[in-house]
């Protein structure tokens, strides 16, 4: 057996596959296969491409419907239960806030700007159905951002095992799906970033099955009058959220471990914190004032 | 009677079920935890009792065949 | 927030499993396994028997299986089992000297053999296996076919398993010298069963398994090979059974605990109950001691003496294994296991008696003691 770590970059992160890759198969070809794959979802899913299938879908907002795939069409159904999971917290329309909160701003954005926003904005205005999804305003615009890497961790940790590999684990940017425990049985020892840190790791996690995600805010602010924002805005008032730094979920799925640590991001220190003990899946998450809370060590 | 202390039983256990979480079922998994840890062994001493006592059935019995003696 | 009925966390993951990424668990791999067993009964002794062979039987048994999925929801197995039998089997009581039932067995060893082949196929869902085995038996003086359907659901997230079995057999059966013996040439049976079983894990490291089932046979039920078995055409059995699994991470051992209650109509109660605990030896062995207690009371017809003077109609019998017994099993496993394949060797020894039920009764001189040794092999690619 050989023990295969390859590195790449895809959907704007750093990505690494660990794998324990039997003798009788070919190395390069699993390999080649599982990053195909993430660039696969790249290719689809990524708003930075202009011939992606979300670019599509964005172009043609307030003007026709677009066809997607079972795939898509999973994905959606997916993100409107996260969406009322969540009582509208998680809302991949929520992209188009960019353009009232961005980088480089003077002055804070007027109350009447927030509002003109927020039209453009709403999961529950979308159209869409098993085959196809329109957009009804022109503005509007669709952000997998925080859902398809989780996703594309789990599909490619499946692809892997369908070849045969049953020990290692997918990262993509942090988000880790592990596919089987090392060669040895011992459980993948995975760190957990301090956010107010340098690149230390805060925890040191133990998986030998399943998925951990971390979603923080650390990484990407804004600095507007003096005062620092988090680059997530919450969707139902407008405004930057106001809440914890960082959490990382433990689930059996990347995805689901992806949403409840990405809500849990969304809501305010208080809310978030209740959302993560609702969930009941092992979690740490890291307030403002530096405070740990949660069930992993 | 008997039957009615098992199945007693049986309810109080069903009835006091943790909530297991997916990456915490690795005990669950190991081969001795089966409810079959050998399938052909369990398949021998079906038949071998089911030839020699008057019972048959339970978990995963049944087949064709005699083999009586 | 939500924070309650549903947890967010079985809703979400309830939606994932509608991803193409995200499905329910198949087999991965191929297994192919293999097993040699032998036994032997013990001998009757002299004073039992009035005329035949003290001899009882020897049993070889070869078992072969195959399982292999064949596509992403697909897997097919393979089973086949051969037995070799020789020995003498009782054909009637008498009184003897003392009062007791005394044994009128058949003569000279005769050597049989059973083949059985099973074919099966299961279709993997989501959360949900469908599967089909057609079942074929034959030896020189039995026939039967059967088919089992099988169905069975994950719920709650894969913690607990609804089972439910359904099967048809049918079998014919021809007396080897039929005429000499003036036994019946050929008659048939057949039987119809169902069953339904929970299985629920309790927590990290127990499980429970609650099933039950029902059994309706009919056709000839005698035992053709006996000089005086009536029995009715009709028979209706059923069972409730109970399988335990613990596991003692401090001992880093496995217990197993079953039990199985059976009554049917021919008057016949019976409780198993078996032990076994599977003890882990390192990374590589595993030992497990076993034991099972068996024990059942007579049927409403077994007489002790055939008694010629009741009318051919009324139900009798003198087969040992419908009289009121128990009966002990002591077992030792020894399994050697590496990744892809494991060695495992295994005795057993057999004791009944009349006394050993919990409703005693008299010793049936026909009740058995054996001893039986096997050696398995198994390989997973």
């Amino acid at each position: 057996m050989n023990t295969v770590t390859n590195q790449f970059r895809a959907m704007g992160c750093p990505c690494e596959l660990r794998l324990f890759i039997p003798d009788k198969l070919n190395q390069e070809k699993v390999v080649s296969c599982c990053v195909a794959e993430a660039l696969r979802f790249e290719e689809k899913y990524s708003r930075y491409r202009p011939s992606s299938l979300v670019s599509r879908i964005n172009a043609a907002a307030g003007v026709k419907a677009i066809d997607i795939d079972p795939e898509t069409s999973a994905i959606l159904d997916y993100t409107r239960v996260c969406f009322e999971q969540s009582d509208g917290l998680f809302d991949i329309t929520a992209g188009s806030l960019r353009s009232v909160w961005h980088q480089n701003m003077k002055t804070l954005p007027s109350q009447e700007v927030i509002e003109r926003g927020l039209t453009k904005i709403g999961f529950d205005k979308l159209i869409f159905s098993t085959d196809s999804i329109f957009l009804p305003f022109t503005g509007m615009e669709l952000d997998f951002g925080g859902v398809v890497k989780e996703y594309a961790a789990d599909a490619i940790a499946t692809l892997a095992k369908s070849m045969g590999i049953q020990h290692g684990l997918v990262n993509l940017g942090g988000d880790v799906c592990v596919i089987g425990a090392q060669q040895d049985g011992t459980a993948w020892p995975i760190g957990v970033i301090d956010p107010f840190g340098h690149g230390e790791a805060i925890a040191r996690i133990e998986l030998s099955e399943g998925a951990l995600t971390t979603s923080g805010s650390y990484e990407r602010f804004f600095q507007v009058e003096g005062k620092t924002y988090s680059h997530l805005i919450n969707p139902l008032t407008g405004w930057p959220v106001e809440g914890l730094v960082s959490a990382s979920v433990i689930a059996e799925q990347t995805i689901v471990a992806g949403s409840i640590s990405s809500i849990a991001l969304l809501a305010d220190t208080a809310g978030g914190l209740a959302w993560l003990q609702s969930c009941q899946a092992p979690y740490l998450a890291i307030d403002q004032n530096k405070v740990c809370h949660g069930t992993l060590k | 009677m008997k039957i009615e202390f098992v199945v007693g039983l049986a309810i109080l256990l069903l009835t006091s079920c943790e909530s297991v979480q997916p990456w915490e079922r690795g005990t669950l998994a190991r081969p001795e935890m089966q409810l079959s840890r050998d399938q052909l062994g369990d398949a021998l001493y079906d038949q071998v009792y089911y030839s020699k006592e008057a019972s048959s059935g339970g978990a995963g019995a049944a087949g064709a065949g005699c083999g009586c003696n | 927030m939500k924070t309650s009925q549903t947890s967010p966390l079985v809703a979400l993951c309830g939606a994932a499993l509608s991803l193409p990424a995200i499905s329910a668990t198949q087999p991965v791999q191929t297994e192919m396994s293999i097993k040699t067993s032998s036994y032997e009964e013990r001998d009757l002794s002299e004073r039992d028997v009035v005329v035949g062979a003290t001899e009882r039987y020897d049993i070889d048994i070869n078992q072969f299986r195959l399982l292999a999925p064949v596509s992403r929801a697909w897997s097919l197995g393979v089973d086949i089992s051969r037995e070799i039998m020789s020995g003498a089997s009782p054909w009637g009581t008498v009184a003897g000297v003392d009062g007791e039932a005394s044994l009128i067995m058949s003569g000279a060893t005769i050597r049989e053999k059973r083949t059985e082949v099973s074919l099966s196929a299961t279709y993997y869902g989501q959360d949900a296996s469908y599967s089909v085995g057609l079942i074929r038996s034959e030896e020189n003086d039995y026939d039967a076919t059967a088919i089992r359907l099988g169905g069975e659901w994950d719920k709650n997230n894969g913690l607990s398993t609804l089972s439910l079995g359904f099967s048809y057999s049918s079998d014919d059966i021809k007396p080897t010298d039929a005429e000499t013996y003036g036994r019946v040439a050929k008659e048939d049976k057949d039987a119809v069963s169902a069953s339904v079983s929970w299985t629920q894990v309790l927590n990290k490291a127990s499980t429970l398994q609650v099933g039950a089932g029902v059994t309706k046979h009919s056709g000839f039920l005698n035992d053709p090979y006996k000089l005086r078995d009536v029995r009715p055409d009709e028979k209706l059995a059923w069972n409730v059974n109970l399988r335990y699994r613990r596991f003692f991470d401090n001992q880093n051992a496995a217990l197993h605990l079953d039990y199985r209650y059976y009554s049917d109509d021919f008057g016949i109660d019976s409780h198993t109950f078996y032990a076994a605990w599977y003890k882990n030896l390192g990374a590589r062995f595993q030992v497990a001691p076993n034991v099972r207690f068996y024990s059942q009371g007579a049927s409403d017809f077994y007489v002790a003496v055939d008694d010629y003077s009741l009318p051919a109609i009324e139900n009798q019998s003198t087969d040992y294994r419908l009289s009121s017994y128990g009966a002990y099993t002591f077992g030792l496993k020894v399994i050697f296991n590496e990744i892809n394949w494991s060695v495992s060797a295994g005795i057993d020894h057999y004791i009944s008696s009349g006394k050993y039920g919990l409703s005693s009764g008299k010793d049936h001189p026909a009740l058995l003691s054996f001893n039986m040794a096997s050696i398995g092999f198994d390989l997973r690619f």
